[in-house]
């Protein structure tokens, strides 16, 4: 009797072990299936929609004459295609309303395949790298000012962004890293002064079809010489053999261009804070070439070369104890731009602005800045423009 | 102006070439008859993280993102930033196991 009722309560134990195993399992695979539903597996292809956007208030006073409005309501998303681990297509679309009109840009558009650890190749429409400020750090939620230092944008020397094709890779050399990139774009455009003869032997870089068969040939080297990567040193160039409209004395008028950049960054105790300065240099060169004067018809040259520079100083302290404080950021920033003397467009402007930042997350914040141009000569002759600008960016 | 072309050319394809040559030239033999190397630690992801993503826009956290769009950030950062395939791989796989 014993010996039955101890067989029973085994065979009693192990059913019930056993159903409790299958209940688990069943609950797993309930899981499972669940999580496959809500789309909790991953794929190997992924599309993301991100961007950015900024507004704000600007208040510009050029020689005594106030203008204040609110501007910006600028859109800017990004598509990002990972169609595998090595394929990426990016897109960036850009809406800014401007002077009454809605202005519609394709930033860039490009493919990108990681060939082997060292080397990307890219196709497309894609942000050049000469120098850094225009590929890494213009965008309003990345920039620490709301306006770009002089020579770079509209009426800069700087190339933005080319169409064409690039190769880019890095290197970690055991502790310093080295990052290159070469490329090939369609050429810029040489501002002859037949249209705009005050713009007369300025570059123009929206190159969406080559205006002659010169291409533009261009690079950057980076060394990050620290291991901790708070250093880099970067040189760029972007040259051309022609850059007139094809079978005009033009044609065969190149152009030079060069910049240095640096970049340091770092939370340094002693001040309890980061520190982050940006840096750039560019110099372009355009050969030597003849326009007409649009006052007296006569011929005249000058030699075509022009520079701007920038340095920016920002200061976060990281390390206060204060949450509010933590969140502030001080910014300073010095820039100067020189065209070429002799030219319709001849002139020198140097440019301070300050700025306080309060930073709502990693991707938002808000821009409260002052600036001041000094300007000799230039389209709107000497003056002096002072600015008061408020600003709100978001990245998402 | 075209000999001052030739010499962007020639410079920047001897850049490639060397950068190509320093990264194929496989870091193995330093390590094995380098002794200082033997005592170098290596930088752990999250470390890599802190003194990389920052260096342009303030670093997102890990808990920003999914493992999938991570995979898809850490493409994007490493063509578009220039970061070296060994460090982001450290990094991406860091984000992925802190979000
Ligand atoms: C060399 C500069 C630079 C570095 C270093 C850098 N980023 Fe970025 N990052 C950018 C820029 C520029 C954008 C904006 C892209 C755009 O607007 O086209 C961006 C955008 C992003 C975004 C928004 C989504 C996207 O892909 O556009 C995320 C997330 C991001 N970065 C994460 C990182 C992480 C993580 C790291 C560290 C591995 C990193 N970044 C390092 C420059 C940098």
């Amino acid at each position: 009797m014993k010996r039955i009722l101890i067989i029973m309560l085994l065979f009693f134990l192990v059913g019930n072990i056993m159903a409790q195993d299958t209940k688990q399992s069943e609950i797993d695979s309930l899981v499972d299936v669940a999580l496959a539903k809500k789309g909790f597996k991953p794929s190997k292809t992924q599309f993301m929609i991100r961007g950015y956007g900024h507004t704000g208030l600007n208040n510009v006073t050029t020689n005594g004459d106030t203008e204040s409005s609110y501007v910006g309501s600028a859109f800017a998303p990004i598509f990002l295609f990972k169609h595998s681990d090595k394929l990426l297509f990016e897109a960036e679309l850009e809406f800014v309303l401007e002077a009454n009109n809605l202005d519609v840009g394709l930033e860039y558009a490009n493919v990108m395949y990681v060939a082997n650890d060292y080397l990307t190749i890219r196709a497309g429409k894609f942000l050049l790298p000469f120098g850094t400020f225009m590929e890494r750090l213009h965008p309003s939620w990345v920039n620490r000012l709301p306006t770009k230092p002089l020579g770079f944008g509209h009426d800069g020397i700087a190339p933005g962004s080319g169409i064409g094709l690039e190769l880019r890779g890095s290197v970690n050399l055991g502790g310093p890293r080295l990052n290159y990139s070469v490329y090939s774009t369609n050429g810029p455009r040489l501002k002859d002064g037949s249209i705009e003869p005050d713009e007369a032997g300025r570059l123009l870089f929206s190159n969406f079809e080559d205006n002659n068969n010169s291409k533009a040939f261009g690079g950057r080297l980076g060394f990050l010489p620290f291991s901790d990567s708070s250093t880099e040193i970067g040189f760029s160039t972007y040259s051309t053999n022609g850059t007139g409209i094809k079978d005009t004395v033009y044609q065969d008028v190149g152009a030079f261009l060069y910049a240095f950049d640096f970049s340091f960054i770092k939370q340094i105790p002693a001040i309890s804070g980061m520190v982050d300065i940006k840096s750039q240099y560019n110099n372009s060169k355009v050969d030597n070439a003849t326009y007409i004067d649009e006052e007296d018809g006569l011929p005249y040259t000058f030699n075509n070369e022009s520079n701007s520079f920038y340095a920016q100083l920002s200061y976060r302290p990281t390390m206060a104890d204060n949450d509010f404080i933590r969140k502030l950021e001080l910014v300073g920033r010095y820039s100067s731009f020189n065209a070429p003397v002799g030219a319709e467009w001849a002139g020198e402007a140097e440019q301070y602005a300050f700025g306080l930042n309060y930073w709502l997350s990693w991707r938002s914040l808000i821009k409260v800045a002052y600036q001041t141009t000094d300007t000799i000569g230039g389209h709107d002759g000497d003056g002096n423009t002072k600015g008061f600008f408020i600003h709100w960016a978001i990245g998402f | 102006m075209k000999t001052i072309y030739k010499t962007t050319i020639i410079t920047l394809s001897l850049f490639l070439m060397t950068v190509l040559f320093v990264a194929c030239s496989s870091t193995k033999d330093k390590y094995t008859d380098a002794s200082d190397d033997d005592f170098k630690i290596e930088k752990s992801g999250a470390q890599l993280w802190g003194e990389t993503c920052n260096r342009c826009h303030l670093a997102p956290s890990p808990t920003d993102y999914n493992d999938t769009d991570w995979d898809t950030i850490a493409l994007h950062m490493r063509v578009r930033a220039n970061i070296s395939k060994d460090d982001i791989e450290k990094i991406r796989e860091f984000l992925k196991s802190a979000n």
